[in-house]
């Protein structure tokens, strides 16, 4: 799934993209127009997420309209989380996932009508900014718990940030890392020292940053940065099960196969403005196939009825049956994506920018969008920033617009040219029915270039974890990143710059190129948003010039629900459903 | 999906009667002058079902020896990917635009959905891949089995009870699930982690597995026969005048067991066919791109609900195979063996 995730709300004609009614008759007529409407990913435009005001901080959540207490809800999904732990934990969907029982300072309020702001969670405001951006300062809430009932304190505040830096951290954001003062020399609270950037006095908490940052409290809005209580924190294992401070707490969980959400009684409602918590159980069930969660949705029977997927989206293979029946169609959220799914080029191993050009050339764009069900699943993409993003500049280096499904010649020409013909490609997927397939189209379209392909399925929960490693043996892999918060910045720095290379980062193609690198510190520091804009955009054709990665497709999800599930919405600030604002229809 | 194991009860009653079959009254108008061998295929031809049968089986055969040069004259290939490389032919879906899985009269059987390949020519190389794997299996199976069944049986003693004892072991294994545990460790052990497991390896690998689990219920078959010839008095009678182990076994015995050995490996092809195509099914056996029957049936189990033409087509004609072959065995052992029939 996508890493990560703050995105703009976005503004889409999901409700007009109805599309013609197919009919399938008995005699297995697939046929059909096939003229569906999608919501198109380059005319969505593109909002930003307000910040909202202290009382908009302050709780309990809007009601649902229509909303019931109680009940269970269940989920299905393919893939556990690789990690619950907040220092660890990046990737969109575990942090859909956590809403429900970690809560951080800041976090994403979403009001009946779907509009999404910036709030204080466990902080009574969105925060103060000082100094040009260079102080923070955040206030704690009163009476607000964790499930053993002592309070949430401002320590533990301090402690979930000092932690950060502890050597076991490897996988979640690592901005805070880089961002404090001082923080490049500590190593994480264990040892007793405490980090001088980050005071605590009272019930506020104050950051000092190295540079202005006027989106830092957007930042903290990650569910990486979710608190961890001092006294209950186990350093690795807390992976396996973290303390809650939410309306829910985990009661069991069976890696891989389940995992089951209770109350936690020490909630108290009016602290939390995000959620509203009316299920009294959530039953997370996890191994299913798209297709098997799919086939169940439109059966529609028993406990399926109450069930939601906050990962498995309709599967390809079902897209015109669901899509094509305007029944099944209504229970369908629609939602255009901030993500761009590309595949990362592994610089230290392909160091030849000719043959990354040449991969470019020769990819079946369009080979691949059609096994992800057509253009109702997808747009495929040209650019890394997605067109939803500010910054987008529209440009197309290899034709992939012009040219959908490669163009064998130009890759070949270029790879003789470079004299890597046969030049041996191994590829990584998340292994999946549709990772399965893309790779015979990618193999079939880069062997007529001229490369010698070698496809690897990787199981898709520690897929990240895998090509984080620097030493790993991939040349390419499906990656996808969606930005942590509305910014070109979000896009390009965590993934291109040099500094970002390591072990568990996210700079996966491990590009080291100081063009790029001063062009990222120029755009950084640049104070007019709408330069620094242009200037991200002109970044991301150099990456392209480059071919740092081979821009895939920036997704149009459709997840599928049950139906007697109720208050289906879309958290614009997670990429996701809002799983507290569900609740079971009687 | 199972591991054949034939029906060894049906064929246990053959083999006595072999010996006599010359000299038989079953068939009082063949009975001066005729080769066992010519009856049998008197009585063969008189079957119907079997006859047709067989037609279907060569039929089978000879497509998939011919699948290139077929293809060669339809003028396709079962790796590029037409529906995607030509506008038309599938929808905004990925599906066949056309009626019924997209058949017209350039793609015969019709395209597939998403991926675009040409489902005639895919079927065709599917079938030659299996047919393949599933004959060499068949065939070093059989050869494995009579070979340690005879010995085991002649030999008897210690040699006929450790035998009998790996025997039951690999009758008693849960095969299936050994085979997709053990596959990828196998992969792994011969080639090197960053390159594609070549389809000679995975093929050759299936066809050993399939053998190694499959000779068992051969041998058993044959031991039991084996026992009750070797107290009969023409192997008496060769002992007596100093014929060597080797030349009982060989010259003896073996004759006499030709009519089970035939029966239980044309009840063992077909089950071989659909064993390869459940562990491809299953994702351990052959690998996309190669075309494999098991491989399509699973792709077309992802699009009943809205083309199963194209499910259609591998599902009909391996039921098909699978049943012409299964009464084709049946009718050769009627043939062999006129009183097993009833």
């Amino acid at each position: 799934m996508s890493f990560s995730r703050r995105n703009f709300l976005i503004a889409t004609g999901v409700a007009a993209g109805a599309s013609t009614v197919l009919s399938a008759c008995s005699s297995g007529n697939a046929g059909g127009s096939g003229s569906n409407k999608a919501p198109s990913v380059d005319k969505a435009a593109a909002a930003t997420i307000a910040v909202g005001t202290k009382a908009d901080s302050t709780g309990p959540a809007p009601e649902v309209e229509g909303a019931v207490k109680g009940g269970t809800i269940y989920t299905l999904d393919q893939i556990d989380c690789d990690h619950l732990d907040p220092a660890q934990l990046y990737s969109s969907y575990e942090g859909a996932v956590s809403v429900p029982f970690l809560r951080g300072l800041t976090g994403y309020k979403v009001d009946a009508k779907g509009k999404v702001t910036l709030v204080g969670d466990l902080a009574t405001d969105a925060g103060t900014m000082t100094d040009g951006g260079k102080t923070w300062a955040f206030t704690l809430k009163d009476n607000v718990k964790w499930q053993d009932g002592a309070d949430v304190t401002i320590e533990d505040v301090r402690w979930t940030f000092e932690r950060l830096f502890a050597k076991f951290v490897t996988q979640g954001p690592r901005y805070p890392q880089s961002w404090l003062i001082g923080g490049d020399k500590y190593k994480g609270p264990y040892e007793g020292k405490h980090l001088d950037s980050i005071e605590i006095s009272g019930n506020t908490v104050t950051f000092r940053l190295k540079e202005g940052h006027s989106d830092f409290n957007f930042m903290l809005a990650m569910r990486g940065f979710s608190l961890v209580p001092k006294k209950h924190d186990t350093k690795e294992k807390y992976d396996k099960q973290p303390f809650s401070c939410g309306p829910y707490k985990i009661e069991s969980r069976s890696i891989g196969k389940s995992m089951t959400l209770v109350r936690n009684t020490h909630w108290v409602a009016d602290t939390d403005p995000i959620r509203n918590a009316y299920p009294d159980k959530f039953e997370m069930q996890f191994g299913f196939e798209l297709q098997a969660s799919t086939d169940r949705y439109i059966a529609d029977a028993g406990n399926d009825q109450y069930t939601v997927s906050m990962f498995n989206e309709v599967a390809p293979t079902r897209m015109q049956q669901v899509l094509g029946n305007a029944t099944l169609k209504k229970r369908v959220l629609t939602q255009v994506d901030t993500t761009c799914y590309y595949y990362a080029i592994n610089t230290k191993r392909v160091p030849d920018v000719k043959v990354r050009q040449a991969l470019n050339y020769a990819w079946p764009s369009k080979q691949a969008q059609q096994i992800r069900g057509g253009s109702s699943s997808s747009a495929i993409a040209t650019t890394i920033i997605s067109p939803l993003t500010p910054g987008h500049q529209d440009f197309d280096l290899y034709g992939k617009k012009t040219k959908p499904t490669g163009d064998p010649e130009k890759a070949k020409a270029l790879l003789k040219e470079a004299g890597k013909v046969g030049q041996k490609v191994v590829i990584a997927f998340q292994q999946s029915d549709t990772a399965v397939k893309t790779a015979v189209a990618i193999k079939t379209a880069l062997t007529k270039a001229g490369f010698d392909v070698v496809t690897k399925q990787v199981d898709k929960t520690s897929f990240y974890s895998q090509i984080g490693q620097l030493d790993n043996e991939y040349d390419l892999f499906a990656a996808g990143w969606g930005p942590d918060w509305p910014a070109g910045y979000a896009v390009i720095q965590p993934c291109f710059d040099s500094s970002q290379i390591a072990d568990g980062g996210v700079n996966w193609p491990q590009l080291r190129n100081t063009g790029v690198d001063k062009a990222i510190a120029a755009a950084t520091v640049e104070a007019d948003p709408k330069k620094a804009a242009k200037m991200w955009g002109d970044l991301d054709r150099q990456i392209m010039e480059l071919a740092a990665v081979v821009p895939d497709y920036n997704p149009i999800r459709n997840w599928m629900y049950g139906s007697k599930i109720g208050g289906i919405q879309y958290d614009a600030g997670n990429t996701c459903i809002a799983m507290t604002k569900l609740y079971r229809k009687a | 999906m199972t591991l054949p194991t034939p029906s060894a009860a049906a064929s246990l009653e053959v083999t006595d009667e072999i010996g006599s079959i010359p000299d038989s009254s079953s068939n009082p108008k063949g009975s001066e002058s005729r080769s066992p061998g010519r009856l049998a295929w008197k009585r063969f031809k008189r079957d119907r079902t079997g006859v047709i049968s067989a037609y279907i089986v060569i039929f089978f055969f000879a497509i998939s020896i011919c699948a290139p040069l077929i293809a060669k004259l339809y003028g396709k290939n079962p790796y590029e990917q037409y529906g995607q490389e030509k506008d038309g032919l599938l929808n905004d879906f990925a599906f066949p635009v056309k009626p019924n899985g997209g058949i017209d009269s350039n793609f015969w059987f019709g395209i597939e959905p998403q991926l675009g390949r040409d489902v005639f020519t895919f079927l065709l190389y599917g079938i030659r891949t299996s047919l393949m794997i599933a004959t060499a299996a068949t065939l070093l199976t059989t050869v494995v089995g009579v070979v340690i069944g005879i010995t085991a049986g002649y030999l008897g003693g210690r040699t006929d009870y450790f035998v009998g004892r790996v025997i039951d072991i690999l009758l008693s294994f849960p095969s299936t699930l050994f085979f997709i545990a053990f596959m990828p460790v196998v992969y792994g052990l011969f080639i090197p982690f960053s390159d594609e497991v070549p389809t000679w390896l995975r093929a050759t690998s299936l066809i050993l597995v399939l053998s190694a689990f499959g000779w068992a219920s051969i041998a058993r078959l044959l031991r039991g026969q084996v026992l009750g010839l070797r107290e009969r008095e023409f192997v008496e009678a060769a002992k007596v005048t100093g014929a060597s182990s080797r030349r009982i076994v060989f010259k003896e015995l073996l004759p006499n067991l030709w009519t089970p050995i035939l029966i239980q490996s044309t009840l063992m092809l077909p089950a071989y066919v659909t064993a390869e195509a459940g562990l491809a099914f299953l994702g351990v056996g052959i690998k996309d791109p190669t075309p494999d029957w098991g491989v399509m049936i699973q792709r077309g189990a992802g699009f009943y609900a809205d083309d199963i033409t194209f499910m259609i087509f591998p599902g009909v004609s391996m039921v098909i195979f699978v049943l012409a072959f299964n009464l084709l065995g049946d009718s050769v052992r009627d043939a062999l063996d006129p009183k097993s029939k009833r």
